[in-house]
């Protein structure tokens, strides 16, 4: 009895779900609906109004003057006015670099050195900085700004990337110790915030090693941007391998290569190009990371400015100075974003470029 | 939940910082830097009026001028300076690291800074006193503390500026509500949008964030002091010879003041001590007679180098925060104690 009751009203439910679902399309014609529309209205108009009142602010309100009163510290930090043709130098060999990564053809002879070029520009941004055999030395306390955000970035980078690269190759062996100390490395940094490994390197390291025995506050800096980054490019890469089909490493083995040919011609650079866009991630947030070198005292472009900040001329400027910081980085992330989109581009397979 | 991190390990680093503390007695590192020719100095970089960076590139400020003045009395020479700018939690590290010789960085003495047990730093004489005060709009009509019952307070989170404030207030029974910020500037905008009606702070940050608003003299500074922040400039703990020679630079831009010396009449202070032998205590002070630095392994004239360059503790005080400066403080507990201040040399004989 109970059980029909129950049939009973679930075959009611049902018809009441039925009806409900004819209903549906008759509503597809559009009602007028007020409330939303008033919300449509109010949000554009409270989109509207802050961005008129952020270009007024801009363009009447602001006080640029702590901007362009100060573009050369912004550039340089405090580097010594008499050598500072260094700097623009290796800024401008970066500039060359970068436009031709973008728009060499695949092709040309240019392209094909433009590895070692990207290879080569940070030990020649070290020999120009630091100066050392015909240079003038500057020491490392004078370099700051935006070379020093830019020397992080790339030296950084280039230490992580071989690194990230073993250590997808290390994740993939099938030697037990490597796979597990690779696995073990890339677990814990993945586990530890950026912000931990800085501080063990800016204050922590120096406690541990021999009193007389220092190491330049920068390579710390740059050691620890690496260490962190290499797990996460390890992580990209072998994301990339593992999109590449098992038939690529059985064709290898018919062919008769070894294990590390097999890895270095034909697994690795599909999974790079497969990586990417990924790897371009990794590269902007590690530019956007070392912002964070402002608050362990280095006086990077976000260090720089702080410190501008407490200057009494330019107190309570702070919006100015953000605003323009925020489009410095953004211009910065922008160009890395270009440069790998061109290359990305330049690595499709012929066949479909050709059209 | 980063801010415990950071306490963590600045802990940590308090903790080891007693075994890094082994260290020779052989040589000082007043001979390091004399050798050097260079006087490595930690400041800031970031507080207004004690260590900023000017427009040309260079740091500016108290602290650094005391850095300056250290520099003119150990190598006779104010030039001979390099800036190492640093933050709250690695100052301690890079003095105990070497990596700085002085550490002039707004830093309050304590007893745990102080004992080898703690930090183990030497510290030098005061050269700042400074204390936590309430900043309140003029309009609020705010006169003490018991005013502020039941309202906001914006305030720098994990600071003991913090921990100052809810003491302070527990004490007295006044009820109210902190409204906390990461760092100063959030503090200073929360308090500008009327989020709160008293900010707190240091007394010179205060006065340094005034300077910057529209209409500073709508804000009024408290007179209750909160706490008692007294600054001084530390070298690395168990060595005599620079710690003494620190001292002494600093005691004599006090003993300066007192004795009306400062860097526009020093030539004639020194020409008037040559030529009159009776003049003492003058004598021995500008090194005419010798005696004094050498004790400190300093040269003789080491006053006169130093009241050259940077001039007397007043010419110091008023180029960065004095009434003509952009940070106006008013000088109160940082006079000389012939004015009222503490600030006090003991005898330079």
């Amino acid at each position: 009895m109970k059980r029909l009751t129950s049939f009973y009203k679930y075959s009611h439910l049902n018809k009441l779900v039925l009806n409900i679902s004819r209903q549906i399309p008759i509503t597809k014609k559009r009602q007028h609906r007020p409330l939303e529309a008033i919300l449509s209205i109010s949000i554009l108009a409270i989109f509207l109004v802050s961005l008129i009142n952020f270009f007024n602010w801009i363009l009447f309100h602001a006080e640029w003057n702590v901007v362009t009163g100060n573009i050369r510290l912004y550039a340089f930090g405090s580097f010594p006015q008499l050598y500072l043709w260094r700097p623009i130098l290796w800024i401008l060999l970066i500039i060359i670099t970068s436009l031709l990564s973008i728009f060499s053809n695949r092709k040309s002879q240019i392209y094909n050195s433009l590895i070692l070029a990207w290879i080569l520009i940070v030990p020649i941004g070290i020999f120009l900085l630091a100066g050392g055999l015909i240079l003038e030395p500057v020491a490392s306390m004078y370099w700051g700004g935006f070379i020093l955000t830019l020397l992080l970035t790339l030296s950084s980078g280039l230490i992580a990337f071989p690194i990230g690269i073993l250590l997808a190759l290390g994740r993939q062996s099938e030697m037990p110790a490597i796979n597990k100390i690779s696995r073990i490395y890339i677990d814990i940094i993945r586990g530890l915030p950026l912000i931990t490994v800085l501080f063990f390197g800016q204050l922590l390291i120096p406690l541990f090693l021999p009193m007389d025995f220092e190491i330049n506050r920068i390579i710390r800096a740059v050691i620890a941007f690496a260490i962190f980054t290499a797990a996460y490019i390890a992580e990209d890469i072998r994301g990339g391998m593992q999109s590449i089909p098992t038939t690529q490493k059985e064709a290898a083995v018919v062919l008769g290569l070894d294990k590390s040919q097999t890895n270095i011609l034909i697994l690795l650079p599909q999974a790079l190009k497969t990586a990417i866009p990924a790897l371009t991630n990794q590269a902007i947030g590690l530019l956007q990371n070392t912002s964070l070198m402002a608050i362990l005292g280095l006086v990077e472009l976000l260090g720089i400015s702080r410190s501008l900040l407490a200057n009494p001329a330019f107190i309570g400027k702070y919006l100015e100075v953000y605003v323009w910081l925020g489009l410095i980085y953004w211009l910065a992330c922008t160009c890395i974003a270009l440069i790998a989109r061109s290359i990305e581009q330049k690595m499709q397979p012929t066949n479909l470029n050709a059209k | 939940m980063n801010r415990a991190l950071l306490s963590g390990l600045v802990g940590l680093s308090v903790l080891t910082s007693g075994c890094a503390k082994i260290e020779g007695e052989a040589g000082s590192r007043l001979n390091l830097i004399k050798r050097r020719g260079e006087l490595v100095c930690g400041v800031s970089g970031k507080i207004p009026g004690f260590s900023f960076l000017g427009s040309d590139g260079k740091y500016k400020g108290i602290d650094v001028d005391i850095c300056k003045a250290l520099a003119a009395g150990i190598l006779g020479d104010s030039r001979k300076v390099k800036f190492r700018p640093l933050t709250a939690p690695e100052r301690f590290t890079a003095l105990q690291t070497g990596e700085i010789d002085v550490l002039s960085r707004n830093t309050t003495i304590n007893l745990s800074r102080d004992s080898s047990g703690g930090n183990g730093v030497t510290f030098a004489p005061v050269v700042f006193y400074d204390g936590q005060r309430l900043m309140v709009k003029k309009s609020a009509n705010i006169n003490s503390l018991n005013d502020l019952q039941n309202s906001n307070i914006c305030v720098g989170s994990g600071t003991t500026t913090e921990q100052n404030l809810n003491d302070t207030f527990q004490e007295k029974n006044i009820s109210y509500t902190p409204i906390k910020y990461q760092d100063i500037d959030q503090v200073v905008q929360g308090y500008l949008q009327n989020r709160c009606k008293a900010m707190t702070s240091d007394g010179s940050q205060l006065a340094a964030a005034r300077f910057g608003f529209s209409n500073p003299s709508n804000h009024i500074i408290l007179d209750s002091v909160l706490s008692k922040e007294p600054l001084a400039p530390a070298s690395r703990g168990g060595d005599q010879r620079l710690s003494d020679a620190i001292r002494w630079i600093i005691y004599a831009l006090f003993e300066a003041e007192e004795q009306n010396i400062s860097n526009s009449n020093i030539q004639q202070q020194v020409k008037m001590a040559r030529s009159n032998k009776s003049l003492t205590s003058l004598r021995r002070f500008l090194g005419v007679d010798s005696g004094l630095g050498s004790k400190l392994g300093l040269p003789d004239d080491f006053v006169v180098k130093v009241i050259e360059s940077t001039g007397n503790y007043k010419d110091i005080y008023e180029k960065h925060l004095g009434e003509k400066s952009s940070v106006p403080i008013p000088r109160g507990l940082n006079n000389t104690y012939l004015n009222g201040g503490l600030h006090i040399s003991p005898p330079l004989k």
